[in-house]
């Protein structure tokens, strides 16, 4: 038992070296394998499991699932570097800019299609941030509504297929999925696939984004002041051409790309790779891809890939130490012993998220921390894809939450010195407010999960 | 030139160089969807040496991201560091984590490498990559965590230089 709690100790070090802010995917694997020195030289910790690292990392470096990582961001960062996604913000708001709160669901939607290119929170914050704000502010939206509502739609995108995030984490909860059937005892276990996921996470998200655009709604009929609605000027003269071209492309991508993954007519990583080629293709017509962009978009894609993917060797190297610590049998005790029973774990595990959710991203989390609760929550009989996406909305929530909230932070980070920090922070409590009953209905109704993907894949 | 420019150099080079593949990766893909749907033909070697470029893609690029700052940091204290503070994490974190790591890593992935190579290691499946593909991408798992060493002495320097100043 005493090496359990070094394994919990392993943990609780871990997050606190990380605040000091060195590259996590360092310091993960770093610290573990320090405490497995020690262990070793104490003689609680086996040092033949440390021989298995190679093959773990090649292991990593053989995963045909998440190829599709790369792919998606390479698709994303072409929109992104194609300016598709301002594109589509000036033609909505042009669209809909006369309407009352017509600029606020612009932008909810251009954050829910493009905003999950790279599944970096910050990342997707700071661009909704720069790209709507100035123009939010212009033409009169209160500073508490616009953070409000860029906060919100930069860290749905996260959840909303194809995202990166949802590709990590279908993998992540395919292996858990399969111990925890294995220590149950059944030896032909089922298998959930990203697919499942990206079904799983269609109806929520799009119950989201209906919540948010209904409080938008709300806000401009009785609080208007705080959401004029924009005198036309010429800028708002768009053409139907100009709406077709900036509207319908992009939107047939992400329609085909997700539309064949859902149907099963191609896999994840095939449908990111299409859609990439697709984005080139779109840029190429749009005469936006110059060689020198080109090499930018590749040379992103990559930075952002070694990113993602060092922090996932670094993490299983983190996990490999503490399963040798016993780490899972601590964790298994810990959640098995709780009150209320697989109620209990689950709110326990939430409530745990939610707060490393203040320090930590969703890559980290799913890297770290899904793979050490997911198994015993599974075993518990929870299904998969529900957990799955209880998990990316509960982070999301918590990436709203203030004061710690990342996306908040990020941001700050953009906003003029004239949008204070207390005005963020009142801006975004509606939003959690929404997140926190769209957690709620997902639990009692665990069906507007697992209907479609039931639907799909008959599972 | 100074070990500290050789170093960045290095990373540089290889990064930039390395990153075309993902371009050859989509462009792969795509064909390998035409090919499976029109054409009604699945080509193994091709699906593996998509699977094998993204891993040379993140592996290789480890280093170049390191010098261009994109290992993402918990900044919520390291933002509000001055520069000095930022170089003292920097170098503890270089000695404490990133070299141990890297030299236990590559120590351990020098047998895995080797023993590849002298059972001269396929693929698995029937039709997949021919002999020395695997050894080379068991070769990488060496590489990488060289690659990010070199790097992490740069940054290393880098720091001293910078608390040194004053």
């Amino acid at each position: 038992m005493i090496v359990e709690w070094v394994a919990l100790l392993l943990f609780v070090s871990v997050i606190l070296v990380l605040l000091a802010g060195f590259p996590v995917a360092f310091t993960l694997g770093g610290t573990a394998l320090i405490f497995a020195g020690v262990g070793v030289l104490t003689g609680d910790f086996n040092a033949a499991l440390l021989s298995g690292l190679p093959n773990r990392v090649f292991g990593i470096m053989n995963n045909g699932t998440l190829v599709a990582v790369p792919l998606f961001v390479f698709m994303g960062v072409t929109l992104e570097r194609a300016r598709i996604a301002e594109d589509l913000l000036e033609t909505l708001s042009g669209l809909f800019g006369s309407l009352r709160g017509g600029l606020g669901i612009s932008v909810t939607l251009v954050g829910m299609l493009l905003a999950a290119s790279t599944g970096i929170v910050g990342a997707t914050v700071v661009t909704m941030g720069l790209l709507s704000l100035p123009t939010m502010l212009r033409r009169g939206y209160s500073p508490e509504v616009s953070a409000g509502i860029i906060c919100a739609s930069g860290t749905l995108g996260q959840i909303i297929p194809p995202s990166i995030i949802l590709v990590m984490l279908g993998d992540v909860m395919t292996s858990a999925y399969q111990q925890a059937q294995l220590e149950m005892g059944i030896f032909s276990p089922k298998t959930v696939s990203v697919g499942d996921l990206f079904a799983g996470a269609l109806i929520p998200g799009l119950l989201l984004v209906l919540l948010y655009v209904l409080y938008i709604v709300a806000v401009a009929i009785f609080k208007p002041q705080s959401m004029p609605p924009h005198r036309k000027d010429s800028n708002d003269n768009v053409s139907y051409v100009q709406v077709f071209r900036a509207l319908v492309p992009p939107l047939a991508l992400v329609f085909a790309v997700l539309g064949s993954i859902l149907a099963g007519v191609a896999t994840p990583t095939e449908a990111a790779g299409v859609g990439a080629m697709g984005a080139l293709l779109l840029a190429i017509g749009r005469r936006q891809l110059s060689l020198a962009r080109l090499q930018e978009v590749m040379r992103s894609t990559l930075r952002i890939s070694s990113m993602v993917f060092l922090i996932l060797i670094g993490a299983s190297i983190f996990s490999l130490v503490f399963r040798g610590f016993g780490g899972d049998d601590g964790v298994r005790a810990i959640l098995e012993s709780l009150p209320g029973g697989v109620v209990g774990a689950v709110i326990v595990v939430m409530l745990v998220m939610f707060l490393l959710g203040f320090v930590l991203d969703f890559i980290e989390i799913t890297f770290v921390v899904v793979p050490i609760v997911g198994p015993v929550l599974l075993a518990m009989g929870l299904d998969p894809v529900w957990l799955g996406i209880m998990i990316a909305i509960n982070l999301q929530t918590s990436f709203l939450t203030p004061p710690f909230g990342f996306a908040l932070f990020y941001l700050r980070g953009v906003a003029p010195p004239e949008v204070t920090t207390p005005q963020i922070y009142r801006g975004v409590i509606p939003f959690v407010a929404i997140q926190l009953f769209a957690l709620l209905l997902l639990a009692i109704f665990p069906g507007l999960i697992t209907w479609l993907p039931g639907q799909i894949y008959g599972s | 030139m100074t070990p500290q420019n050789l170093f960045d150099r290095i990373s540089n080079t290889t990064g930039k160089a390395t990153s075309w593949l993902t371009l050859a990766m989509v462009i792969l893909t795509s064909i390998i969807v035409v090919m499976r749907y029109v054409f009604d033909a699945g080509l193994i070697w091709m699906q593996e040496s998509v699977t094998w470029m993204h891993a040379a893609v993140f592996m290789i690029g480890a280093a170049y991201t390191l010098l261009h700052e994109e290992h993402v940091r918990v900044d919520i204290f390291y933002r509000k560091m001055s520069e000095r503070g930022r170089a003292i994490v920097d170098l503890i974190g270089v000695v404490l984590f990133l070299l141990p790591l890297c030299g236990f890593l590559a120590l351990m992935a020098y047998d895995f490498a080797a023993a590849a190579w002298s059972i001269h290691e396929t693929s698995r499946e029937p039709g997949g990559l021919p002999y020395p593909m695997i050894p080379l991408l068991k070769s990488i798992v060496i590489v990488m965590p060289v690659a990010v060493a070199l790097q992490g002495i740069s940054m290393l320097i880098r720091s001293i230089k910078i608390i040194r100043r004053k």
